[in-house]
């Protein structure tokens, strides 16, 4: 078990209506998975409750097994005093500095090593900041909007690369691309407004991988429960 | 840059001296209240040396006030943003310290300390110590989730890194509050040697004061003015290039 959410109850402090009711859901095994529901039903509070940012919470979370738990968002910042190479240097544990090639090939980001991050494109800035995670050690990523502002074939590519180098890791990715949710992951939870019952329903992804062929009849079929289920 | 604040200064001391020779003419007042034209010339060529000696003392103990306050702010913001109870009680103490004249302690410096170069210096960085600790404290306290989350997350924070990241990011707000501060700790110089000290322009005024000599303090005030527009232009001139080489990336 990776991780498992029983009957969990939240509302914010001060705030009369739940964001969560008795939600339940559960993640089984390593992979690229989703996180995915209208805006504003509550997939940013939910990481971060996973995540230990926000507490006072009713039910139980379970991550065993799951250590290091990881959060991403697209609005991260790097500091202004590195260039992106003396950054991604200074962050790398010994043990991935091997990888910081590989990713930053693959990622398309050579071109950047020696800018600062404010100099970069918003979509530049999202892959460095997911590039600097995915170096460090961690047991499951959640990937919250974190390939916002990329474009398609280049999140494609990167999002293969990702379950290709990391096939034992888990991750939470959190998208209102109903199109990308349904392609490249396994499991999706797709979260509902707390009036519905249950909260959290789980559905199959196609999880294409390098060098499958995609089934165009599947990929509809996936999009169309997604949609019904939220 | 250097030509503005001259020319700033200049233009409003000989608006103000013009204003007091239509004072002194249009209602006909004796040359011992206020001096003629040629008096002031005179006091200024003579006193000249003198009061440039004592204007640059001044300065200089301005400017050593400006640096320990910035120390003291400094020090103090770093602990002052921490969340747990000695962070709250220095934000809550700053605030309300601030709120109380420093001129009104001064003479308790001045018994405790006498009227040397300790008493100046504290009272000038006192003075323009507590703008800055509210500012840098603010600063400091205010997390910069974007830039800190990864490190959060990824247990690297320690505090150094806090407030590199914190004072990196409100760079130009810590650059802005420092040159307007500088203003208040030749103020603070001032009032202290005005009030009690043995050297200095400000005790070189109280002097001409108790001489009732306004010829004295007119070429004082020129002087000051003077020198703390260059103060200015100096620390205008490292604020910008502190801008230009860290505030832009």
């Amino acid at each position: 078990m990776l991780l498992e959410l029983k009957e969990l109850n939240y509302k914010y402090p001060g705030s009369v209506s739940d964001v969560f009711r008795d939600l339940s859901c559960r993640v089984t095994e390593p992979g690229f998975h989703a996180l995915f529901g209208p805006s504003g039903v509550g997939k940013t509070t939910l990481a971060k409750i996973i995540t230990g940012e926000i507490g006072g919470f009713d039910g139980e979370i379970s991550t065993r097994g799951t250590d290091q738990v990881l959060y991403t968002f697209n609005l991260e910042r790097l500091p202004g005093w590195h260039t992106i190479q003396e950054h991604l240097q200074a962050i790398t544990p010994a043990a991935s500095k091997d990888k910081i090639e590989e990713l930053v090939e693959s990622f398309g980001l050579q071109s950047c090593l020696n800018s600062r991050f404010a100099q970069l494109s918003l979509g530049q800035q999202n892959r460095t900041n997911l590039t600097r995670y995915l170096l460090q050690d961690f047991d499951l990523m959640i990937m919250d909007e974190s390939l916002a502002n990329v474009d398609e074939i280049t999140k494609e590519k990167i999002i293969l690369k990702i379950k290709a180098m990391f096939p034992e890791r888990c991750f939470l990715y959190i998208s209102h691309n109903v199109v990308e949710v349904s392609k490249f992951c396994k499991q999706i939870l797709v979260l509902r407004s707390h009036h519905k019952k249950p909260q959290a329903v789980s559905l199959q992804g196609l999880d294409l991988r390098d060098g499958r062929a995609l089934e165009k009849m599947a990929l509809e079929q996936s999009m169309l429960e997604i949609v019904n289920a939220a | 840059m250097l030509h503005r604040r001259i020319y700033q200064f200049l233009i409003i001391y000989f608006i103000g001296l013009t204003a007091l020779m239509l004072v002194k003419y249009s209602l006909n007042l004796s040359d011992y209240t206020v001096p003629g034209v040629n008096e002031i010339w005179n006091t200024y060529r003579r006193y000249f040396g003198l009061y440039l000696m004592a204007v640059l003392n001044t300065l200089a103990v301005a400017i050593l006030g400006h640096i320990l306050s910035i120390c003291m702010a400094t020090v103090v913001g770093i602990i002052g943003r921490l969340t747990i109870w000695v962070g709250s009680f220095i934000r809550v103490a700053a605030y309300n310290i601030q709120a109380y004249p420093i001129v009104a302690v001064a003479p308790i410096i001045f018994i405790l300390l006498g009227d040397g170069l300790s008493s100046r210096l504290l009272i000038a960085a006192m003075i323009c110590y507590f703008p800055l600790l509210l500012s840098f404290i603010g600063i400091l306290s205010e997390p910069v989730a974007e830039i800190e989350h990864f490190f959060d997350s990824t247990l690297r924070m320690n505090w150094r890194l806090q407030v590199k990241i914190r004072a990196f990011e409100n760079i130009h707000k810590l650059v802005t509050v420092i040159v307007g501060s500088a203003t208040l700790a030749m103020v603070g110089t001032i009032v202290a040697e005005f009030i009690a000290a043995n050297a200095g322009i400000g005790y070189s005024i109280r002097i001409a004061l108790y001489q009732s000599d306004l010829a004295k303090i007119l070429v004082a005030l020129f002087l000051i003015g003077v020198c703390t527009s260059l103060y200015l232009v100096f620390l205008e001139w490292l604020g910008s290039f502190i801008k230009k080489r860290f505030g832009s990336i």
